[in-house]
Formats: structure tokens, sequence, C-alpha cells
């Protein structure tokens, strides 16, 4: 049906226990789980840069990134408690049952990227998208160039997944840098605005793509300071976020311009976000 | 073919009934209005009714359906995820072409593309449909200048046209030639088949007279929303004018933007519905955190023109969303209906004043 993933849950949610809860940072955190199936336990198969649709049973259903990496990496969902259903999600506990449907959207264009050296920006809660990339990439390590991480938060209290970031320091290759708005006592490390470690960085362009996933305006800063320096939109890529319902393509609430997020994204290159003509 | 004498049609319709829920259009006593509903008994479907002022998708797409439920219990962790098959068997009558057509953009949205949706499949398996020929428009429509009408040309079971003591019944599907055999009609002839032919050409020649120079600017509205030339004060006036009723969306017999809410019932399990959902709506794109990408109603509302005549379906299907059937037009308080818009586009072109 689905070239692309060979078995979907499309209508009904599959059951999933939550099997351990970790606080990421204020209002975050991570739902490691496992599906009551085990047949769908072991063949569930995703591609980095999909989502899923998130049912808590009660009160409803919300879009949700793939944070783990398809080979060998926990399942697990790291969710902002902003509203109804995320909140009621920050309600469970270990052992309680929430749902399942996906994987949906395209993901990362992994195929096409081979040998290039990857520029990987986050600002706060974007990094968990890009984590599972990150995670693939570090595992086929010798197919690419040169890998560097620009993560970006607020405060130290807001960086994501701390202990994961330590580890990637210490990988040989991977070249990371973290920096908080400003600066605060007891932080050693860099400060000002994640568009600021591109300079930092030296980044390359040639032969270069950028994930960058963030806040708007985090977003627009950080395109400024890439285009400026001469790297081609279509080399720098995203994930978009909209309202979503169906995650099928049906019910186009997450339509933007011509496209549907939850079908022909939620991956896109700035190249086809400047024709969308629309707000991101 | 076959001939259907018009004393028989009871006997179509008993049949029918016999075996499905019937749907048809039905003359309301207190209004006078023609709407498209479940029909009590057999007697009230009037196939002679004016265009009813509802669309049949409703039979598909129920305004409010139940498509999940849940059971969970936060203690036992005991969960049942039910899916209810509610979908019992439908026949609707008198279907006209351009309702039809609405169906068929349906099928091609809810059943192609890359998933099914499980939920419209059930409706439409079970489903039986005999249109009915336009022969004679009405003055809301302009289904000629959108490809839709006046005679179905495929996607029915069964297709009448009136030929004044008789209807011409013609066959579209295995189950539609099944039932011309069981109930035993007589085989039509060549000259019934000139007879269609004349009054459908009858019926495109009244057209003419009513269906005024801007519906057949349809399709150079078409090309200049798909490629970019409306102009941004054009969708400021149209936005302009618009209400946010989401009116226009709900009696169209192409649109199919749903909700879904998750709604805790008194006995305990949780409902999931859907229902329908207009993209004229101020929430309708709006995220957590108060992040609301298209703000200004003038992008909800070229989001609308767009979906009819560019991007939903002229470019997936070669054809336009709009199948002419003039609803949104009658029913807008703002008076931006589909055929008034595609007059803003010519006169912005042409110059002309209203
Ligand atoms: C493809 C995709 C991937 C996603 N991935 C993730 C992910 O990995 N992790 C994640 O946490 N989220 C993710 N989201 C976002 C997530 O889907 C929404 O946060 C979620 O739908 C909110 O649902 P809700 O019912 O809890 O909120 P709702 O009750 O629908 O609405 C939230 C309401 O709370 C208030 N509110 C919301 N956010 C804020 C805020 N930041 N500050 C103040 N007030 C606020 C607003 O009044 C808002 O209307 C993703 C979304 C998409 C489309
Ligand atoms: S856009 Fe208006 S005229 Fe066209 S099909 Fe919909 S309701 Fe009918
Ligand atoms: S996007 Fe608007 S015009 Fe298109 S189907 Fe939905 S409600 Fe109708
Ligand atoms: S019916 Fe008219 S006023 Fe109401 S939402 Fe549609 S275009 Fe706007
Ligand atoms: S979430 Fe329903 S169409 Fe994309």
């Amino acid at each position: 049906m689905n070239d692309r993933n060979p078995a979907v849950i499309t209508t009904v949610p599959a059951a999933a226990v939550i099997e351990e809860i970790r606080d990421e940072i204020e209002d975050v955190r991570t739902y490691y789980f496992r599906f009551e199936d085990p047949e769908l336990e072991r063949t569930f198969a995703v591609r980095s840069g999909q989502f899923v649709m998130c049912t808590v049973f009660g009160s409803g259903e919300f879009a949700v990134s793939l944070p783990w990496s398809p080979e060998a990496d926990r399942r697990h969902l790291s969710v902002r408690s902003v509203g109804k259903v995320t909140g009621a999600l920050a309600g469970l506990v270990v052992g309680d049952k929430i749902g399942i449907r996906g994987p949906f959207g395209n993901g990362f264009p992994f195929e096409d990227i081979k040998g290039k050296s990857i520029i990987y920006v986050a600002g706060g809660i974007g990094l968990i998208p890009l984590r599972s990339s990150i995670v693939h990439v570090l595992r086929h390590r010798a197919e690419f160039g040169r890998l560097i991480l620009l993560y970006g938060a607020r405060a130290p209290k807001d960086l994501m997944y701390r202990e994961t970031i330590e580890g990637w320091r210490g990988t040989a290759g991977f070249e990371t840098y973290v920096t908080i708005d400003r600066p605060e006592p007891g932080w050693t490390g860099e400060t000002g605005f994640v568009h600021t470690l591109i300079e930092k960085a030296k980044v390359p362009v040639e032969n270069t793509v950028a994930f960058v996933c963030g806040p708007p305006i985090m977003f627009n800063a950080v395109i400024q300071e890439l285009s400026g320096r001469g790297l081609r939109d279509d080399c720098i890529i995203s994930t978009l976020e909209r309202h979503m319902k169906c995650g099928l393509g049906k019910c186009q609430h997450c339509a933007i311009g011509r496209t549907l997020v939850c079908t022909d994204g939620p991956v896109y290159t700035y190249k086809q976000i400047k024709t969308l003509g629309e707000q991101i | 073919m076959y001939i259907l004498p018009k004393s028989d049609l009871p006997m179509l319709l008993r049949t029918l009934a016999d075996r499905y829920e019937l749907f048809g259009p039905i003359v309301d006593p207190v209004s006078g209005e023609t709407l498209f509903d479940r029909a009590a008994s057999p007697e009230d479907l009037r196939l002679d009714a004016p265009i009813p002022v509802n669309t049949p998708k409703f039979t598909v797409f129920p305004h409010l359906e139940r498509i999940l439920s849940f059971r969970y219990d936060r203690d036992s962790k005991d969960l049942d995820i039910v899916r209810d098959d509610l979908v019992r068997p439908k026949a609707l009558v008198g279907v006209r072409s351009c309702d039809l057509n609405g169906l068929l953009c349906f099928d091609r949205f809810f059943l192609g593309q890359e998933y099914v949706d499980e939920v419209y499949r059930d409706h439409r398996r079970k489903m039986l449909i005999v249109t009915n020929t336009c022969v004679r428009p009405f003055v809301q429509c302009f289904c000629v200048c959108t490809d839709s009408g006046p005679y179905a040309a495929e996607g029915y079971d069964v297709n009448l046209t009136d030929l004044g003591s008789a209807y011409l019944f013609e066959t579209g599907s295995e189950k539609g030639a099944a039932l011309a055999v069981e109930l035993g009609l007589a085989a039509a002839g060549p000259a019934d088949a000139a007879a269609r032919d004349a009054a459908v050409n009858h019926s495109i020649g009244l057209f003419d007279g009513q269906a005024v120079e801007n519906k057949a600017w349809i399709s150079r509205a078409v090309n200049r929303l798909t490629t970019g030339f409306v102009k941004p004060e054009t969708w400021e006036y149209i936005g302009r004018q618009c209400f946010e009723c989401g009116a226009c969306s709900f009696v169209c017999p192409s649109c199919s933007c749903f909700n879904i809410e998750d709604v805790a019932t008194q006995a305990g399990p949780t409902d999931r519905l859907r229902t329908w959902d207009s993209c004229s709506f101020e929430g309708y794109a709006r995220m957590a955190g108060e992040h609301n990408p298209r703000r200004p109603v003038e992008d909800r509302r070229n989001k609308r023109f767009f979906c009819k005549l560019s991007y939903s379906q002229s470019k997936k299907y070669l054809r336009p969303g709009c199948v002419g059937c003039g609803r949104c037009a009658r029913v807008c308080p703002g008076d931006i209906g589909l055929p008034n818009v595609v007059t803003a586009i010519r006169r912005e072109t042409t110059g002309s004043k209203p």
C-alpha cells in the first residue's frame, strides 16, 4: 500500500505500555514504551524524521516526532506538556497504556546526502526530531563528511538530552557546540543565540547539508546566516509543524500551500518552504 | 439500457427500501424546500423536485460520526479499543450528476492517494446509487462549466433519464444490471437512446440562457489561480467579504475537511468522533502555543478557492473540485460563492465594472 512504510497503523491505534519515564527539562518528559503486541514490537519500523500520532485514552491524540533511531534504539517519545492532551500524558505513570498510530510522513532524505558534511542546528526542543537522525548518522559515521551539532537553548535548564549530548561530545569525528542565550552563573560553555555558533564552528558550505529545527524566530536567524554563507536553499532541511488530526492526508488541517505536512512532510527543504507561500 | 415505466418507479423504490436505508430528495412540507434525506417511506421521494439545498455527502461522510471508542481503566490497566461497524447499507436515489461528481471527488480523495480512509470506504462499499439526469437546469446551476453534468457519465449503479411517460434505466455496474433483471424491465431501443440524447442536449441548451458569462470563465480562473496570477487585492477583497461562517464548506458536495475529537461519555468509554470542519474557521490551523500560521482571513479564503480550483482536485485529478451546484452562492452571506469569486478574478483581468 505504502512503499515507504510496509506496515502502517492507520486508523486504530495500537496499544503500547509505558516502561519508563524520565524528566528532561521543565515540562518535557521522555516516555519509553513497548507495544503490547510482541509481533508489532518486533516489526514496527520507522524512518528518521517521521512522526506518530499518540493517543492518551480519555483525552485525545497529538502528533509527536520519533527521537529514536531506526536501528537498535529504545522506542521513546519526548513531549512538552502544553495543553489538554499533552497535559494528560504528563499525568500518566509507568505501566499506563497509550495508543500509537503511524509511522507517518516522509522522513529525512539520507539516500541523497551520503558523502556530504552535515550541520545540525537545533533550538530548544527542536533537538527531538533531530536526535534520531544524529544517532543514525553516527552509526554510519564513515558515510559522511564533517558532522557538526550546534545546539542552543535559553538556559542550561532548557537543554534537552543532556546525557546524550555529553556522550556525543566524546564521540570522535562529531563536533558538538552548545550555547545558552545569556551568561549564567555556573555555565562555562558558549553564550549567545545559536546562529552565532555557525561562525565559531567554521561550518563548511561545499558538499554540505544543514538540518535546522527550532522555533520560527531561531529558524529565520539560522537560515539567514547559512544562506549568507552560500549554502543552497535545497541543502537546508527542516521539519514543519502543523495542527494535525488524521495524519493520513485526509482532514486537511495540516495543509500548507499546496502540500500536506503529514504526508508530503514533515521534512521539507528550505527551497520547498519558500514556494509554499505561507508562514511557517 | 432498459425502460422503467413511471408507474413502476414505486416498485423500484420499494425493492431498494427492502434491503437498504433509502435516501433521496424529499420536499419539506413546512418550508417547501427540497432536502436530500432519509425517506421514512419510499413514497416520500420526489424525483421531480428541485435540486436539494443540502448535499448527499452526509451519507458517506456524516456530520458527526463515531469512528472508534476506548475503554481504559487506569487502575487495572485494562484497555479495549473498539471499532464498531456502525455503517448500514444505503441506497441513494435521485442523485444529480453534480452531486455524484462530488462523491467521485470524495472517492478519489478518500480512497486514493497514499492512504485509504477506512471509515469512508465502509460507507461506500455498502452503497447503491441511482442518479437522475437533470433535464432542466435550475437558476443556480453551472455544472456544464465544471464538466459535471447534466448527465452522469460514470460512477452510478443506475441512471434514470425522464423521457416523459417512462425513465430510461441505464446500468453502470453489476449491482445495477442485476437490479434490472430482478425487476424484469424491458430492454430499451435506439429510439430511447436518441430520446435521451435529445433531452440532454435540450438541457445543455437551457444553460446558455442562465449560465452567464462568468461561469464559462471557470477554466481561465483555474489557470490564473494555478499559475499564481490572482492579485493580492482580489484576495483581500474576497477575504473582507467573508463572515467565516463555514456555510460554503458545509453545503459543498466536494468539501471533506474534518475534525477529530475524543469525548468522554457518561457511560465511561471515550468516543472518537469526527465532525465536519471548514478552512474558513479561524482556529482551523491554530497550533499549541497560540501560533496560528494562517491568521488573516484572506489567507483562509484563498485556501478555499485554491482548494476548489487549483491544487486539491485540479492538479491531481485534472478536474476542478467544484462541481457547479451553486449551493455556496445560495448560502453565502458575504456574496462570495464560487461564481462570484470567478467573476472577481475575471474583473481584475478585464478591468470590467460590476
Ligand atoms: C510533526 C509534529 C511533530 C511534533 N513533535 C513533537 C515532539 O516531539 N514533542 C512535543 O512535545 N511536541 C511535538 N509536537 C507538537 C505537539 O503535537 C503539540 O504540542 C500537541 O499537539 C499539543 O496538544 P495538546 O492537546 O496538549 O494542546 P492543546 O490543548 O491543543 O493546545 C495547547 C494550548 O495550550 C496553550 N499552549 C500551548 N503551547 C504553549 C506554550 N508553549 N506556551 C504557553 N502556552 C501554550 C495554548 O493555549 C494552546 O492553545 C509535534 C507536532 C507535529 C505536527
Ligand atoms: S464550490 Fe460551490 S458551486 Fe462548487 S461544488 Fe462547492 S458548493 Fe457547489
Ligand atoms: S480546505 Fe476548505 S475548501 Fe477545501 S475541502 Fe476543506 S473546507 Fe472545503
Ligand atoms: S459561506 Fe461565505 S461568508 Fe460563510 S465562510 Fe463561506 S465564503 Fe465566508
Ligand atoms: S493531519 Fe490530517 S491531513 Fe494532515
